[in-house]
């Protein structure tokens, strides 16, 4: 009883933790080529609301069964002209990075609700429309095993969403990319030393864009489950942070996969443990604004620490980014 | 004579309408533009709405019955310049980390906890009445500064991202906000939770009724100034544009890079803090609990779009203001939604971030690297 309590709580951090790994995964290609994308909360939510969307108006004579690959489709697209846009806007029109970055996340945050309240006449949510899931992966052949049933199947035997299934094998892939492919190298390197890599031949500003639409793509996945997966509508603000929440990932996991993957469920266990710990007996007695304050609160302590010991052990300030 | 006068008049021009600033009034025509194109994708009588929600904010002089001559639309009008005020406070509160190239996002959390910090003063203040005000501004500014120096003291001490933490911190104090009204300032007797009214001693007499126009109003352009000087013309000022500028050369000529940081961001929190203040304390005279959050946001577009110039700030305030105004009166008056306004403020910005336009050149002769 108690291994099945403990294989539901990791599901639910798996959950909770798979559109911040997304993002994290784009976030940390972006930022080891040099260029950090801070518009990863505007990319999810640009690609949640378009793949609901999508998915609600559907074109004449599709399917129902295609719904939500259409909407995936559209989100990911979605997604991938606004890293774009930002890619243009450094690369070519020499904006800001980060100042371009925050202005498309809040160009994001305005047209999302702005085209919610005109397309689905309601600007809180999409809940007036049933929106198609991405399918779960049911493994069959597990009901005599009820432990494996619930760690492969998830509860009521449903089984996995696809993109939660597709989390780890897309930081496989990333890892395969960036440690086992020429590109990978290369974008790595346009990272490390730009002019280096440009003297070598490098084509150093189409590795950026490759890291910048990549990263584009990558956190319009995570989008897209959150808004075709973890639930199945689309709320204005409903990343809700979860895009900076990645990019704290990608400094707590210090520019490494593994350790970015950590911090993504890391932060996805933070936001588990609150809504738990919220729901529990003990609100009655405590406000239950303190559990809201828990995650975040729990993402600067991790963000602070290595810097804490830093200073603990003596060692001079690390130079300003 | 003639050339000296031709000289300051140059000056003067240059001034108030800088060679940038006159291709920021060109992007905000264009962004204007662009939210009619997007009306018109969504909207039965595009041009009606559109024109709504540029003149919507305008108050009109009409005749009245009685023959004489009166303003009406004035308290709509009273909300642009209420909102002016909030957003040149934020928009200052942004501009100054900015500067120092700290991308602390952190205003709307400074702004609850002012409005909190001053409230609180206001409703429990037992002395003399003619300090309840300084006092709660005071309160006001100290809350959002020590918050606003907390993200400073994580970044410089302990490495730890700002634009993270500051957001982070927004979480945080909202909820704090949030809690002290449920549970420790709540009116019994209102209907839904809020804080008691601000006794008179603690609130302003407005200029223009019913609105929250008063003496504040005073406070956007002497923020505008102070800010303006501190950066230009005292030592701090110079140290945090440095540290922001070129921060190895500031470390290596032995600048107090660390001190500008922290300082940077706690004054732009003392800011926020004090628009806090005037929200509590101008204009609502209490404290909601779904107090919205979002205007530090807001703010951010601001210092954006005044390219983080002092002086422009009130003008990108007032313009934004207006359109947030206009697109109020839109909603109400059209079957367009006013989340258009924060969409034009963004696609403004965006034309503003460019500081070049290389095509057509380099897209027909496409070169990599």
């Amino acid at each position: 009883m108690t291994l099945a309590l403990v294989i539901l709580a990791v599901l639910a951090v798996l959950r909770a933790a798979t559109p911040i790994l997304y993002a994290a995964l784009g976030g940390l290609l972006s930022e080891l080529s040099g260029k950090i994308n801070v518009a990863l909360e505007g990319l999810m939510l640009v690609a949640a609301f378009t793949g609901v969307i999508a998915a609600i108006h559907p074109p004449a004579g599709l399917p129902p069964a295609l719904l939500p690959w259409w909407g995936l489709l559209a989100g990911l697209a979605a997604a991938l002209l606004l890293a774009l846009l930002l890619a243009v806007l450094h690369l070519e029109c020499g904006a800001d990075l980060i100042v371009a970055g925050i202005a498309l996340n809040l160009l994001a945050a305005g047209l999302t609700v702005f085209l919610l309240a005109e397309l689905a006449g309601d600007k809180g949510s999409t809940a007036r429309f049933a929106t198609p899931a991405l399918p779960a992966l049911h493994v069959p052949g597990l009901e005599r095993w009820p432990t494996l049933d619930l760690l492969f199947n998830g509860e009521g035997g449903r089984g996995h969403h696809l993109l939660v299934l597709g989390g780890p094998l897309i930081a496989l892939l990333a890892w395969l990319f960036l440690a086992h492919t020429r590109a990978g190298a290369w974008l790595r390197a346009a990272g490390e030393n730009p002019a280096a890599a440009h003297a070598a031949g490098i084509p150093v500003r189409r590795m950026h864009y490759l890291a910048l639409l990549g990263s584009g793509l990558l956190a319009g996945l995570g989008g897209i489950y959150l808004s075709m997966g973890y639930l199945t509508l689309f709320q204005a603000d409903m990343t809700a942070g979860r895009g900076f929440l990645a990019l704290a990932a990608v400094f707590v996991g210090r520019r490494s996969l593994a350790g970015v993957c950590g911090a993504a469920l890391l932060f996805g266990a933070a936001g588990v443990l609150a809504t738990r710990l919220g729901g529990l007996a003990l609100a009655g007695a405590l406000p239950p604004q303190l559990f809201a304050m828990l995650p975040p609160a729990i993402t600067i302590a991790v963000l602070a620490l290595p810097g804490w010991r830093r200073a603990h052990l003596d060692k001079p300030p690390r130079k300003l980014a | 004579m003639k050339h000296t006068m031709k000289h300051t008049m140059k000056h003067i021009a240059d001034f108030l309408a800088p060679p940038s600033g006159r291709r920021t009034v060109a992007a905000a025509g264009i962004g204007l533009l662009a939210g009619l194109a997007l009306i018109a994708c969504v909207s039965d009588e595009p041009l009606r709405a559109w024109l709504i929600l540029l003149s919507g904010a305008m108050p009109e002089l009409r005749q009245g019955a009685d023959g004489g001559w009166h303003w009406q639309r004035l308290v709509r009008f009273g909300t642009v310049l209420e909102d002016t005020v909030n957003l040149t406070l934020l928009g200052l509160a942004v501009l100054i980390p900015f500067r120092a190239r700290q991308f602390a996002l952190g205003a709307d959390g400074q702004l609850f906890l002012g409005a909190l910090a001053g409230a609180v003063v206001g409703l429990a203040w037992p002395g003399p009445g003619w300090m309840a005000l300084p006092l709660a501004a005071i309160a006001a500014l100290l809350a959002g500064g020590l918050l606003g120096g907390a993200t400073g003291v994580l970044k410089w001490r302990y490495g730890a991202n700002e634009m993270v933490v500051s957001l982070m911190l927004n979480l945080i104090a909202i909820e704090c906000y949030r809690l002290a009204i449920t549970r420790w300032l709540r009116d019994p007797d209102a209907g839904f939770p809020a804080t008691p009214f601000l006794p008179p001693a603690a609130s302003f007499t407005p200029w223009i009724p019913d609105t929250g126009v008063g003496p504040m109003l005073l406070a956007a352009p002497l923020a505008v100034l102070a800010v303006a000087l501190l950066l230009g013309r005292t030592t701090l000022g110079y140290e945090i544009r440095v540290s922001g500028a070129a921060p190895a050369f500031a470390l290596q000529a032995g600048l107090p890079v660390g001190r500008a940081t922290v300082l940077s961001m706690a004054l732009g929190g003392a800011l926020a803090g004090l628009a806090g203040f005037h929200i509590g304390h101008a204009v609502l005279g209490r404290l909601p609990v779904d107090l919205a959050p979002g205007l530090g946001f807001e703010g951010l577009l601001v210092a954006l779009l005044a390219r983080h110039q002092p002086r422009a700030i009130l003008g990108a305030a007032f313009f934004y203001a207006w359109l947030r105004a206009g697109g109020q009166a839109m909603e109400r008056g059209s079957d367009v939604s006013r989340e258009i306004a924060l969409v034009v403020q963004a696609l403004v910005i965006v034309l503003v971030m460019a500081e070049r336009w290389p095509w057509p050149r380099r897209w027909l002769f496409w070169r990599a690297a």
